[in-house]
C-alpha cells in the first residue's frame, strides 16, 4: 500500500513539525520503562486540548496539579477523568498536564519543587520509584490515608508487591502492565503451525521460528524492542535477581548481577534467535514503532510487546485483516516460569503543601485509582486493572470471555509467584544500568564480543553507575 | 568609520538595557551556573550537590567512553563540513549557470534548509527504516541483501552524515551562489586571456575569490556538526549503535537528563564552551589575514 505508506510519513512529519517548534531539541519520544506511550499526535486532538487548557478555574477553588506523561488518545481519556472530576467536586480543581516523556515529567517535576512550586501529583514510571524516594520532594502516600478511604488489600498482590517499599505503599499504583507474546494466527496457519499453540518456551520458540521462516510464511519470526525491560522479565521469569540486597528492597542495591548463568542463557537464546533470522528489530535501541512496523506489516509472525499495547495492536489486526492471538511470555524450558514484574507506572504525592491542598490531593488520588476508575482505564488502553474488585466487576461482566485478547495479559501477571526477583529491582541508576544492558545485548547481536564478555563488561560498568550513584546521593 | 555622539552617559546605557538584561539572565547567568556545577557532584538536577573540584573533568578524561564520543564528533564534523561543502560548491557552480528555468533549480536547492534537523531524521528514518523504508527496499533489491542502516555502526554513522550535509546544503548553496554571482568577471576573462586551463580558472581565481565565503561557511558548518545534529541524532539513532553516533552533545544530555549526571554534564558543557571560544577566536584572528577578501 504504497500510498497509505506516503500518507503516514506526511501525517509523520507534520506531526514532529508541530512537536519539534513546540519543543526544539527535546526529545519527544517517550523513553519508557514498563510500557509505551503511543504519540499519535494529530492536529485536531492538540486543538481540543489546547482549548481544554484556557478552561476557566472555578474563583475560590483548591487548585491541584496533576503532572502525567501520556499523549494522544491517554491524554484525552485523562483529561475527561479529570473533567468528571471537577464536575462532581466543587471546590476542588484538578489542573491536568503532560510533561513529555516519563524522564522530562520527573526531571519537570524535581525542577518545579526546587523553585518551590511542586505540582500535587505525579506520574513516576517504575523504575523512577528509586530515584522518587531518592529525591526527597514525595511523601509517603499511606502516611496520609488512613481508614476505609484506603484499601491497601484490594490491589492484586503482584502490583502491591512492586509498589510496596519498605512495607508501605509510596505511591498509588495506577498503569500497570508486563510484557506480553502477540501473534498473527494466520501467518501459523500458512506455516502449519497450530493458531491455538503459540510457543511457550525458548525451545518451543525456536523450532517454531524455524516452521515459519523455512516454509515462507513470514520473512522472520519475531520481533520485540531492544529494550532493557525485556531482558529484566526474562531475569525475573527465571527467578534470577537483578541486583543485591534482596534486588534493593531488603537494602539499597550496591551491585547488580549481570553475568550469572540466568543472563547467559536470555543472551544466548538471543543471539540464536538474531543469527538465524528468527528475531528482527529496527536496529535502534528501545524503539517500540519499529518493532509493531515489523509484525503488524506482516514481515514477522510474533512480537513481544507490553500489554499496554492490546488495544492498539488490536485495531491494527482489524486494519490489516489478520487474526491477532495474546499469550505468555516464552521461557527457558530449563527453568520454571516464575512470571512477570509489573511495569508502567504510579502516582505520587508531593510534600509540603497547605493542609487543604494535601487532602484535596489525596481525594483525587483515590478516586483516579479507584475500582470504577480502574475498569474504565483498562477497557480503554489494555493497562491490566489493578484491583481485586475491578477484576470481579470485569468478570461479572464476561469482559474476558468477550475480549480474550486480554485475558494472557491478565493471568500472566496472576499466576506470578511472589519472589524477590518478580518484585522488580530497585535501582537509583536504573536508567543508565538499562542503556548498559543494552548496550550489551547489541555487541553481542553485532558479533563484536561473546555473550561471556559482553556481560562481564556490562556488570562492571553497571556496578561503576550503582556506585557512582549512591555517592551522590549519600 | 561613523560614530555617533550621545549626549550625556547615561542615554546609551538605557538603551542598550534590554539587551543587557536578556543576555544577563538568559546567557551569562546559565554560563557561570555551569562552571559552577561542573565543580559539583550533583543529584537530581541540583537538590543536593557535593564540591569535587576538578574531578568531573578527571573523570571524563579517564573515560575511554567519552574520548570515543570525542571522536565520534570530530569524525562527523571532518566529513560533513569537506563533504558538505565541497557538493555544495559544486552545485552552486552548475546553478550559477545561465540554464533555462535556473531560477526554479536555485529555489529548489534552497528547500532542505527549511527543515529543522529533527525533520529531515524523521524523513531519513523513513527512508532508510529496516522493513518499510523506500531506500531500503532499493538496496535489497540491488545487493539482494538487507542492509542494516540502523543496526550497523559504520552504516548509522553514514547515514546521519548523509542526512546532516543534505539538511545543510541548501543553507551552503545560496552562499556560495551569492558569492559566485558577486565574483568579478574581470578577473576570469583577464585569466582566460592569459591562457589558464578551466582548472586553473576555477583553482587559482574562482576558489581564490570565494575563500571568504568558504571560510564563513567552515566555521557555521562546524558549528552546526558540533551543536545541531542533536534532534536529528535524537530522532534516527539515539546515539547508537553501540555508541557509533553518540557525539558529544547527545552523550550531555544523556548523561545530564537521563541518568541524573548533572555535575559530568555542566563539565561536558564547558569543554564544548571552550570549543566555540577557541573557534570564534581563530574566526577573527584569521579574518582579513588568511583568506582573500575583495577582487
Amino acid at each position: 500500500m504504497p500510498s497509505k505508506r506516503i500518507l503516514l510519513v506526511i501525517v509523520s512529519v507534520f506531526a514532529l513539525l508541530g512537536l519539534v517548534s513546540a519543543c526544539s531539541g527535546g526529545s519527544t519520544e517517550p523513553t519508557s520503562g514498563g510500557e509505551k506511550v503511543v504519540e499519535t499526535v494529530i492536529v485536531k486532538e492538540t486543538v481540543i486540548v489546547e482549548k481544554a487548557a484556557e478552561e476557566q478555574i472555578p474563583e475560590g477553588a483548591t487548585v491541584i496539579d496533576f503532572w502525567h506523561a501520556f499523549g494522544g488518545g491517554r491524554k484525552l481519556l485523562i483529561e475527561r477523568m479529570v473533567a468528571d472530576y471537577n464536575y462532581t467536586h466543587p471546590g476542588v480543581y484538578v489542573r491536568v498536564e503532560n510533561k513529555g516523556s516519563y524522564r522530562d515529567t520527573l526531571n519537570a517535576a524535581i525542577l518545579a519543587a526546587q523553585q518551590g512550586n511542586a505540582p500535587h501529583v505525579v506520574q513516576i514510571f517504575e523504575i523512577g520509584s528509586q530515584l522518587a524516594l531518592d529525591s526527597g520532594i514525595f511523601m509517603p502516600i499511606e502516611d496520609v490515608v488512613q481508614g476505609p478511604e484506603f484499601q491497601p488489600d484490594d490491589y492484586i498482590p503482584a502490583v502491591a508487591n512492586y509498589y510496596k517499599i519498605n512495607g508501605k505503599f509510596n505511591s498509588l499504583p495506577w498503569n500497570s502492565s508486563n510484557p506480553i507474546l502477540y501473534y498473527n494466527k494466520d501467518i501459523f496457519r500458512k506455516a502449519g503451525l497450530d493458531p491455538e499453540k503459540p510457543p511457550q518456551t525458548f525451545e518451543e520458540m525456536l523450532s517454531a521460528c524455524e516452521t515459519i521462516v523455512s516454509s515462507g510464511a513470514a520473512k522472520n519470526c519475531i520481533s520485540w524492542p531492544l529494550h532493557g525491560w525485556f531482558f529484566e522479565q526474562w531475569m525475573a521469569n527465571m527467578g534470577a535477581e537483578l541486583a543485591n540486597n534482596g534486588n534493593g528492597r531488603d537494602a539499597r542495591a550496591t551491585e547488580v548481577y549481570l553475568d550469572g548463568d540466568a543472563a547467559k542463557t536470555i543472551l544466548n537464546w538471543w543471539k540464536e534467535m538474531y543469527d538465524k533470522g528468527y528475531y528482527a528489530y529496527s536496529g535502534k535501541l528501545e524503539d517500540w514503532d519499529g518493532a509493531d512496523a515489523i509484525f503488524v506489516s506482516g514481515q514477522a509472525a510474533m512480537e513481544i510487546t507490553s500489554t499496554s499495547d492490546v488495544v492498539n495492536r488490536q485495531n491494527d489486526a482489524a486494519e490489516n485483516g489478520f487474526e491477532l492471538g495474546t499469550s505468555y511470555l516464552p521461557y527457558p524450558a530449563s527453568s520454571e516460569r516464575q512470571g512477570v514484574i509489573v511495569g508502567g507506572a504510579s502516582i505520587w504525592l508531593t510534600k509540603d503543601h497547605p493542609d487543604n491542598e494535601l487532602q484535596a490531593a489525596k481525594d483525587f488520588m483515590i478516586w483516579f485509582t479507584n475500582t470504577e476508575n480502574a475498569i474504565r482505564w483498562h477497557k480503554a488502553t489494555g493497562y491490566f486493572p489493578v484491583r481485586k474488585s475491578a477484576v470481579d466487576v470485569l468478570e461479572v461482566e464476561n469482559w474476558f470471555e468477550l475480549n480474550p485478547a486480554y485475558k494472557a495479559a491478565f493471568d500472566q501477571l496472576l499466576e506470578t509467584k511472589e519472589t524477590k526477583a518478580t518484585q522488580g529491582a530497585l535501582i537509583g541508576a536504573f536508567p543508565e544500568v538499562r542503556t548498559i544492558i543494552e548496550q550489551a545485548v547489541e555487541k553481542v547481536l553485532a558479533g563484536e564480543a561473546t555473550v561471556d564478555e559482553a556481560l562481564s563488561a556490562a556488570q562492571k560498568d553497571a556496578n561503576k553507575a550503582v556506585q557512582d550513584y549512591n555517592k551522590s546521593v549519600e | 568609520m561613523y560614530t555617533a555622539k550621545f549626549k550625556g552617559r547615561f542615554l546609551p546605557w538605557l538603551f542598550l538595557t534590554p539587551t543587557l538584561v536578556i543576555l544577563v539572565v538568559f546567557l551569562y547567568y546559565p554560563v557561570v551556573q555551569t562552571f559552577v556545577l561542573s565543580t559539583y557532584r550533583v543529584a537530581f538536577l541540583g537538590l543536593r550537590k557535593k564540591f569535587i573540584g576538578l574531578d568531573n573533568f578527571v573523570s571524563l578524561a579517564q573515560d575511554t567512553g567519552y574520548w570515543h564520543t570525542v571522536w565520534v564528533t570530530l569524525i562527523i564534523t571532518a566529513v560533513v563540513v569537506v563533504g558538505g561543502l565541497g557538493i555544495s560548491l559544486a552545485i552552486a557552480m552548475l546553478a550559477n549557470r545561465d540554464l533555462r528555468g535556473g531560477s526554479i533549480y536555485r529555489v529548489l536547492l534552497i528547500w532542505p534548509f527549511a527543515l529543522s534537523p529533527a525533520v529531515t531524521g524523521v524523513i531519513f528514518l523513513f527512508m532508510f527504516s529496516p522493513g518499510f523504508g523506500a531506500i531500503n527496499y532499493l538496496t535489497e533489491q540491488i545487493t539482494g541483501s538487507e542492509l542494516n542502516w540502523l543496526g550497523n555502526p559504520r552504516l548509522a554513522i553514514t547515514l546521519i552524515i548523509l542526512a546532516s550535509i543534505w539538511r545543510n546544503l541548501g543553507y551552503n548553496v545560496v552562499f556560495y551562489l551569492a558569492g559566485l554571482q558577486n565574483l568579478n568577471t574581470e578577473v576570469l576573462e583577464a585569466a582566460s586571456i592569459d591562457g589558464a586551463t578551466n582548472w586553473q580558472r576555477f583553482w587559482k581565481v574562482t576558489f581564490a575569490l570565494l575563500s571568504p565565503m568558504s571560510f564563513f561557511l567552515l566555521i557555521t558548518n562546524i558549528t552546526y556538526s558540533f551543536f545541531d545534529l542533536f534532534g536529528m541524532i535524537d530522532i534516527v539513532t539515539k546515539g547508537g549503535p553501540l555508541d557509533a553516533t553518540n557525539v558529544m552533545i547527545y552523550n550531555l544530555y544523556r548523561d545530564g537528563f537521563e541518568y541524573y549526571k548533572t555535575g559530568l554534564a555542566a563539565a561536558q558543557s564547558v569543554i564544548l564552551f571552550a570549543v566555540v571560544v577557541g573557534l570564534t577566536i581563530i574566526q577573527f584572528r584569521t579574518t582579513g589575514t588568511r583568506v582573500h577578501y575583495g577582487g
